[in-house]
């Protein structure tokens, strides 16, 4: 699975150096499914993250006076907040168009970052 | 739902105060704070109600204590202000208090004119020394003669004498000295040579230190004059101008001898006049300090007294003179205080007869009361400016508590602007109870006021920082950039797929300024970058072009989530208000063509983000026109984003046809089938009491229903009946208004949530430029000399982000974010047309002493 890239030195960037998959991950090109994978994984974690808070949450408040502006508050920011990231990650699940780089910047991404 | 969902019931009880008992009652219920008081001597003036006597003498108190506190506070005197307010004092103790302040106002009044007399009287005593200490030194230099002495002292303008006055032999010299005001010397003397051609002599010195003008208290500079004449005509002509122009006289001495002893005497007067005046002073002051300590509890007490003797004002008496009756709201919850406190005061004065209430049905619309507690007071502060919400109906205020702040954060989303912003707010929070962010003034204490929503609006500001990735206008890499440049070279491909795709290369990257990558090339994108939007879009020339795509349908699915939210809560009022015709004749064709039209338009941008990627990227249609060629039915048929498109687009369009006439007359026809077709009467049942008929009829729940029989006159005329007609024209107008304004209001309100993108980009943009303007500059100086000019630097940014963009964008997304929720979400379900309870409480007076405003 791929997680965060590590940081490699100037001499490693012409071998990247991935496993198990194939020729086209040899060359540091993702199987399909790691992409679906790399998306599922995070839906499922918020979601159970804002699930938490927004359904199971309300039922451990505690009995009082403000118990109904706390149950709406919670469900309100759970709501509010999934859709903020949904649509934040949705955006950017099939790009139509990428990123226009100058080529200084080209450079530096590709020897800091890869 | 909590109490905040709805205002509370409220009822109408009539309070029955026996006459000793009136004023505890109300002192207690004063206390707690629990009942709005109705007027019931509407149209009688106020100095012709019963108890302008008493608040005659209470302002009376209060004046005299003004004039204490004025004192107090000129002399110096720390003046303690209580934590606890005392209680209002039983009318046993008023009439003492009121004898023990009017003695100590005499007092005071007396012992200040007397020490401001032995001031006056002191000052004239020090001059008169001054004068004589100077006008020694005139005529030092000539031997002192006598006032018959025909020779005359040699004088410096001589040449005004002529020689034929020096034979008068019997001319007596007069002298007259005292002293001037400094900027009157030159017309003074002037004066006097035009008035007495030259016939006097005039010597005067300036004063060194400046003394204290005993009339005006001004501390100016004095000129002692000597001023010496022949003849009794010019001794009067001389003290006349002298009188003229304010001057100070004092008798000249005649010889040595007497100069002498009148210095003596004077010194010795002095002397005993400081004593004097000293003890004076320490006398009142220790008067004042009395006074001091118990002076602010006097202050409260007759604060109170004022206010319970106001709405004593207010009750009327009964038939048999002996009871008071007054008129409150009382909200339903609080009617066991309400009678615990009347008990109580009862106990107190200790009458024989308590005080009592009953409740009284009424049809009139009670003031809406929502309790709050110092959290969700600043929320429902906000909804209340619009408009306090009519009774019992649903109060955005609840929803507000989340929402406002959340739609605040979309528009000002920057982690660290929002960090800032907590933090302040949790700085104000912490220190609440610090007495001096209490008492501050306007502006801060409006941010002190709003303490809690800055607090959540810095907290959203934060999670909305982390998903646009802005961090002071950077972006923060946590998770790996999901965008592999590498892979757009040619280096990473087999040979064969060479041919299909263009890649990169050293020389290509070098000779071209920029270069676009490709997500359709495998490798290049990875998937979407799991918390907010990729970092690399921040090192992007055509950043805006991704980001504005996204914030604009950002803007518009949050916008018509919350319209929608909008027009559910009024299904609840509906719903309460038992009137479900309004929901299937109003809010389903209100839901139906929100949702055919815009509902469609978040499932098109839903669909287009799914469906379409960077191979199909050519043929992806633009949600915009494919949005107005849903309405235009243009000849050229494009390619559509789904097969079938038109079908469903022509469903919809039908649905929303239908149901705008619906909307528009659905709910006059049926009010007019129901007066037409049912005759029998029934009263609307609202949140308050029916009002048993005379003839004993149960009034039942029809609930359907604006029309009421006839006009019940009531005993009292307060409680008059609104009687309403059914008046079918301006039903259908009202409707057909209403659901104009929903419906262009839709289109246009769905294009105001694009403000949300609007702002969020400004602040972006603005957040940029002042990094760039400042910090960039700052950090590329690479010299020795680049760390000092850091340090102003960072200085100066420091300063400019707070100004602007955090005050100013913040004031602005605030202004935008009230906008939205005053017009957008609360014109689908609010009215707002309501009062506002407001308790006769005793908290509510301000405990203060610079607020002098009395209580109305």
């Amino acid at each position: 699975m791929l997680s965060a890239l590590p940081s490699r030195g100037l001499e490693n960037l012409q071998r990247p150096s991935l496993g198990s998959l194939g020729p086209a991950s040899r060359l540091g090109i993702p199987h399909p499914a790691m992409t679906a994978h790399s998306f599922a994984l995070p839906v499922i974690i918020f979601t159970t993250f804002w699930g938490l808070i927004g359904i199971a949450g309300p039922w451990f408040v505690p009995k009082g006076p403000n118990r109904g502006v706390i149950i709406t508050m919670l469900v309100a920011t759970a709501v509010c907040c999934y859709l903020f990231w949904l649509i934040a990650i949705l955006a950017q699940l099939n790009p139509l168009f990428g990123p226009q780089l100058k080529n200084e910047t080209i450079w530096y991404v590709r020897f800091l970052w890869e | 739902m909590g109490s905040l969902f709805r205002s509370e019931t409220m009822c109408l009880a009539q309070l029955f105060l026996q006459s000793g008992t009136a004023y505890e009652c109300l002192s207690a219920l004063g206390e707690k704070g629990l009942v709005q008081f109705r007027d019931l001597n509407q149209n009688v003036s106020s100095f012709q109600r019963k108890f302008v006597g008493e608040v005659k003498r209470c302002e009376e108190l209060e004046r005299i204590l003004v004039y204490l506190v004025q004192e107090i506070n000129r002399a110096d005197i720390p003046l303690p202000e209580g934590e606890t307010s005392p209680p209002a004092p039983p009318l046993k103790q008023v009439l003492e208090m009121q004898e023990q302040l009017q003695k100590l106002e005499v007092e005071l009044r007396e012992v200040t004119k007397n020490k401001e007399k032995l001031r006056k009287n002191l000052l004239e005593l020090i001059e008169y020394t001054h004068m004589l200490r100077v006008t020694k030194t005139f005529v030092k230099r000539n031997v002192e003669f006598e006032p018959t002495y025909e020779e005359f002292p040699s004088l410096e303008n001589d040449s005004l004498l002529d020689y034929s006055c020096m034979q008068r032999l019997g001319a007596k010299l007069g002298f007259v000295s005292g002293l001037i005001n400094q900027g009157k010397v030159e017309a003074f003397e002037k004066m006097l040579w035009r008035a007495c051609k030259g016939y006097t002599i005039v010597s005067y010195a300036e004063l060194d230190e400046s003394l204290e003008d005993p009339e005006t208290g001004e501390v100016i500079k004095w000129y002692v004059f000597l001023i010496s004449f022949w003849g009794e005509q010019i001794g009067h002509k001389v003290k006349k101008i002298c009188d003229c122009y304010h001057c100070h006289v004092y008798p000249y001495p005649n010889t040595a001898e007497e100069r002498r002893e009148i210095q003596e005497g004077l010194n010795t007067r002095i002397q005993d006049l400081y004593t004097v005046l000293h003890k004076t002073e320490d006398y009142l002051r220790q008067v004042l300090c009395k006074a001091a300590e118990s002076v602010y509890s006097r202050v409260i007490q007759v604060k109170k007294m004022k206010a319970i003797y106001h709405m004593l004002n207010m009750c009327s008496f009964d038939v048999t003179n002996k009871c008071l009756i007054a008129e409150v709201w009382c909200p339903e919850a609080d009617l066991q205080d309400l009678r615990r406190a009347l008990e109580e005061g009862s106990r107190e004065s200790g009458a024989t007869i308590p005080s009592f209430m009953n409740i009284i049905p009424t049809k009139e619309t009670p003031p809406t009361r929502i309790r709050t507690n110092k959290f969700t007071e600043g929320f429902q502060n906000i909804v209340d400016a619009y408009g306090v919400g009519s009774y019992r109906e649903v109060n955005p205020a609840l929803f507000t508590i989340i929402t406002f702040p959340f739609l605040f954060a979309v528009m000002f989303g920057d982690f660290g602007h929002g960090f800032v912003m907590f933090l302040f707010a949790l700085l104000l929070v912490l220190n609440e109870n610090h007495p001096r962010l209490n008492q501050s003034q306007e502006i801060m204490r409006m941010f002190f006021n709003g303490r809690y929503i800055l607090l959540l609006m810095g907290l959203f500001s934060v999670y909305t920082g982390l998903i646009y990735n802005d961090c002071f206008s950077k972006s923060v890499n946590l998770f790996g950039s999901r965008w592999n440049v590498s892979a757009m070279y040619s280096s990473s491909h087999t040979p064969t797929e060479h041919k299909k795709m263009v890649l990169w290369n050293d020389s290509v990257v070098r000779h071209n300024r920029v270069l676009q990558l490709d997500p359709s090339i495998p490798g290049v994108f990875r998937g979407p970058y799991p918390l907010g939007i990729d970092p690399i879009w921040n090192l992007a020339t055509n950043r805006l072009t991704f980001l504005n795509s996204f914030k604009m349908k950002m803007s518009v699915i949050l916008g018509i989530i919350h319209m929608t939210f909008g027009v559910i809560l009024g299904i609840f009022n509906h719903l309460h208000f038992k009137k479900k015709f309004n929901i299937y004749l109003v809010s389903i064709p209100e839901l139906l063509f929100m949702l055919c039209i815009f509902g469609y338009l978040i499932f098109m941008i839903f669909y287009k983000w799914l469906v379409f990627s960077a191979e199909t990227s050519r043929v992806a249609p633009s949600i915009l026109i494919e949005f107005i060629n849903m309405f235009l039915f243009p000849a050229s048929k494009t390619n559509g984003l789904y097969t079938g498109q038109e079908h469903v687009q022509r469903v919809l369009l039908v649905v929303t046809a239908l149901s705008v006439p619906v909307l528009f007359l659905g709910k006059p026809l049926f009010l007019l089938w129901l007066h037409n077709g049912r005759s029998c009467f029934g009263v609307n049942r609202r949140g308050y009491t029916l009002v048993r008929k005379d003839s004993e009829e149960e009034v039942s729940l029809l609930g359907n229903q604006d029309v009421e029989e006839g006009n019940n006159q009531m005993e009292d005329g307060c409680r008059e009946v609104t009687c309403e007609e059914f008046n079918f024209g301006e039903i259908l107008m009202t409707q057909v208004i209403h659901s104009i304004e929903y419906c262009l209001g839709c289109i246009s309100n769905t294009a105001s949530y694009l403000r949300l993108w609007a702002l969020s980009l400004a602040h972006a943009q603005l957040s940029d430029v002042l990094w760039a303007m400042l910090m960039r500059v700052g950090l590329r100086v690479d010299t020795t000399y680049g760390v000092l000019l850091l340090l102003p630097v960072i200085a100066l940014f420091a300063v400019l982000t707070i100004f602007i963009l955090l005050i100013m964008e913040g004031l602005s997304a605030f202004l935008h974010a009230i906008r939205l929720h005053w017009v957008e979400f609360q014109n689908k379900f609010y009215v707002g047309a309501g009062t506002k309870f407001v308790p006769f409480s005793f908290s509510l007076l301000s405990s203060r002493f610079s607020d002098d405003d009395s209580v109305a």
